[in-house]
């Protein structure tokens, strides 16, 4: 237990940020490097305004037609991505870790929240499972590399609703809860999580093509 | 052959059956070295973060699907826009190129006749990812294979010979805008289509389809340029074909030299704008595609589509009508010049200005299905005309709907999307008209 | 579908009140006598894992300590350990008065310097000795 506790929170918490951080760089730099010797159009088209404005459509809920045709999936999806990173950041249990590592510390929030808030991802989680599994249209795209991604992502927050409501082996629970959140931030650079860096530029080029070229909404 | 026909009605795929010479003997001489070469040369060459980041940040979550008139008339997942991704370049670029003919075969009919390339999945995806370019690419591997279909292939091939889409010649070309005069003066005494008239206000170029079958829509323009008394001038020789084909089989270099030859056409004349009838593809192809593959960020001379023209000429009262069109219409707006370059609005304008009983189709403007005939789907011709016309399901639909509210007669302003809903509207028993904006000014036309 | 997918959307609303309410009305700290360092700030912050009751008597005993510098440790000016002094009769936020809760002399407000030093102490020596808890909830119990 001692052991485990160093090495993951030890040598192991260092690789994941240097994987998480080095990765991300590398894959996003990469990506860039690509784009300015194939894809110049990108940078030429590329309009801060359009993007902006494309984004923001596409950041508020029921902002575009495609989130009042699935509004199920809005509401979840919203909510999901919202508590996926508000409660690991704000929890009271990790900021006291930043104070006690890096002696920097700030807002958190009360237990109940945090508690429903992971609750919410978890759910969530079933509800993606849910239509991966039964929606035809999800389950054909859907590979086993989702499945996998899904579980990555849920992972750490069942295992810190078990711990933090102290189920059976919730102590040994804590080194798996500790693995699984290293887990999922090493897997973000080479999986489709990626997606969170990308989705500025993504959305920000259609919503610049359509805007300065195409002048038609996009949302 | 019949054997390899056979094959390909595999469960997984969304084919029945393949009937079209140009792909099936086109695959005839494929071998797998070959295809993982042109693959990798198109996908190191031609490709680069763009396309890796379409395939790789979709997170398959399936909204895309409501995206696409073809998953929505057919409620089959093989149809969604990201169904498509998978079953071409997302298999492509994790096999790294190492597909088979048979592949290549199905993979050139999803992308070829499966995808209208409307752009319209783009506004569903959250992520903005622009399936009409993957599926763009997964064509120009096709191309590169001479994997095409039969039809379309032929209309590339006249692009390549005679610089215009129907094989016209170029004394038939002149002959034919003659005969048109001649034609109209009848309507309208001393009319004339002026030739290669150096500094003209306004070039007049058309698709290769009119000459060759629609004549009478150079008629009309004619009498309506007569009619506001516009500068204007069309081409005697090659340069008049605003259409490009070869931007749809995937044949850049080809798209390239006609769209060189179109815009040539107009600044050798020294013209002051080009303005272009009402077609869609060939917008796209002049304002969108070919300049930039030209190098021109926007095109090198303003290009107006006829909906902006016409729509131009009943602002500045330059026109004068006898009285509104009265029969209840409805609007299609059609891809390339709506999600294309906005006009949704000026179109609006310009059925306020010229008919008296206007009915939404919903949805509309940006959000308006495609009529299942563009990017070339059409052009692929009778092999995939009923899986063309079954995948239009939806947008007959959506017809009825303002049929019921009234609407009669269904304005198109784009050749493309006349073909297509020709189609459905026979097939699906719509019983409406179909118009050009240019056939209801011409018929409402107050002539001096 | 479209009641359907209404009727998971409100599932899923009232499964999160439920679980709200259930999870905010729970908890009452049962009170024993403990060594305290700032009970009244750790019981009354929502946000808090539960406080701890350490049993410093029971504690050294199990642990076998014998000199109070082992926890109650002096540093001088320099910053260096000072060996064989001890400090039970200060407390750590004479020292270690990182917030403003010690400066203000409200002890109700949960000084997070003072908790994040008091972790430190217990499971930096506790790996070192690789005994005794080191989770968070091997300490704080419900």
């Amino acid at each position: 237990m001692h052991d485990l506790y160093s090495f993951f929170t030890g040598p192991f918490a260092w690789l994941t940020f240097i994987v998480f951080i080095g990765g991300s760089v590398w894959r996003f730099s990469s990506l860039w490097q690509l784009a300015q010797k194939k894809d110049g159009h990108v940078f030429e088209y590329m309009d801060t305004k359009f993007a902006l404005r494309s984004i923001a459509h596409w950041l508020v809920p029921f902002g575009s037609r495609s989130m009042k045709l699935n509004p199920a999936m809005t509401v979840v999806t919203f909510l999901f991505h919202i508590c996926l990173f508000i409660t690991p950041i704000f929890v009271f249990g990790h900021v006291i870790l930043w104070k006690e590592n890096f002696n920097i510390s700030w807002f958190t929030l009360p237990n109940a929240v945090a508690d429903v808030m992971t609750f919410i991802v978890i759910a969530s989680c079933i509800f993606f499972l849910w239509r991966r599994i039964t929606l035809p249209e999800v389950k054909y795209l859907t590979t086993p590399s989702d499945f996998v991604i899904l579980f990555i992502v849920a992972a750490p927050f069942i295992t810190g609703f078990w711990v933090y409501h102290q189920f059976a082996g919730s102590a040994f629970m804590t080194i798996i809860h500790i693995i699984s959140g290293e887990v999922m931030l090493m897997a973000i650079p080479f999986t489709k999580l990626f997606h969170m860096f990308l989705f500025p530029f993504t959305r920000g080029y259609i919503g610049s093509e359509f805007g300065g070229v195409r002048m038609a909404k996009d949302w | 052959m019949s054997e390899s026909n056979s094959a390909t009605e595999s469960k997984n795929s969304g084919i029945k059956k393949i009937d079209d010479q140009g792909i099936l003997k086109g695959v005839e001489g494929l071998t797998p070295e070959k295809i993982e070469s042109v693959i990798q040369q198109v996908i190191t060459n031609e490709t680069g973060a763009r396309l890796k980041v379409y395939v790789d940040t979709c997170v398959h979550c399936g909204l895309c699907s409501k995206g696409c008139h073809y998953y929505l008339s057919l409620n089959d997942p093989k149809f969604s826009p990201a169904g498509k991704v998978k079953q071409t370049l997302a298999e492509i670029m994790q096999k790294k190129g190492k597909v088979s003919p048979e592949f290549i075969k199905q993979a050139a009919v999803i992308a070829y006749t499966q995808c209208n390339l409307c752009k319209r999945c783009a506004m569903y995806c959250p992520f903005g990812l622009d399936v009409a370019y993957v599926m763009s690419v997964m064509r120009r591997i096709c191309h590169k294979l001479g994997v095409v279909p039969l039809y379309i292939q032929d209309t590339a091939h006249s692009h390549s010979v005679t610089m215009n889409q129907m094989w016209v010649k170029d004394d038939e070309w002149v002959d034919t805008l003659m005969w048109q005069e001649e034609e109209a003066q009848e309507a309208f005494e001393n009319l004339r289509i002026p030739l290669d008239i150096e500094g003209a206000d306004l070039f007049y170029s058309v698709i290769g389809p009119e000459p060759k079958f629609r004549a009478q829509l150079i008629f009309q323009a004619a009498v309506i340029m007569n009619a506001v008394g516009e500068n204007w001038t069309m081409p005697s020789m090659p340069g008049w074909d605003n259409s490009d084909m070869c931007m749809f089989t995937g044949d850049y270099e080809m798209m390239e030299r006609l769209k060189r030859c179109h815009f040539e056409s107009a600044l050798n004349l020294r013209a002051k704008r080009i303005v272009m009838g009402e077609c869609g593809h060939a917008f796209r192809s002049v304002y969108d595609v070919g300049n930039r593959a030209l190098g021109w960020r926007m095109p090198p001379i303003e290009i107006i589509h006829a909906i902006d023209y016409f729509n131009e000429l009943f602002e500045q009262n330059r026109i004068k009508i006898k009285k509104k069109f009265d029969t209840p219409v409805t609007l299609h707006d059609p891809c390339n010049v709506s999600r294309g370059r906005g006009l949704h609005d000026k179109a609006r304008n310009l059925v306020n200005a010229t008919c008296s009983n206007f009915i939404e189709m919903v949805p509309n403007r940006e959000h308006n299905y495609c009529c299942s005939a563009g990017g070339g789907v059409i052009n692929c011709g009778p092999p995939f005309k009923n899986a063309r016309v079954e995948s239009g399901k939806e947008k007959a639909r959506q017809l009825l709907e303002a049929k019921e509210k009234g609407a009669k007669v269904v304005i198109a302003p784009c050749h493309n999307c006349h073909g297509g809903l020709e189609d459905i509207i026979h097939h699906y028993n719509v019983g409406m008209e179909l118009k050009f904006f240019g056939d209801i000014i011409y018929e409402i036309l107050d002539l001096p | 579908m479209k009641r359907f997918i209404n009727n998971v959307v409100a599932a899923f609303v009232v499964a999160i009140i439920g679980v709200s309410l259930a999870v905010i009305s729970y908890g009452t700290i049962n009170a024993k006598e403990c060594f305290d360092i700032n009970k009244e700030s750790v019981e009354s912050n929502t946000n808090t894992r539960a406080f701890v009751c350490f049993e410093h008597d029971a504690h050294n005993e199990k642990a076998s300590i014998e000199s109070c510098d082992r926890c109650h440790h002096v540093y001088n000016e320099k910053g260096v350990l000072v060996d064989g002094e001890s400090s039970e009769d200060q407390s750590c936020a004479e020292c270690h008065a990182g917030g403003a809760s010690t400066k203000s002399g409200d002890s109700k407000v949960l000084d997070i310097d003072l908790a994040a030093k008091y972790h430190k102490l217990c499971r930096d020596c506790h790996l070192t000795e690789k005994k005794g808890p080191v989770a968070c909830v091997e300490c704080h119990k419900k």
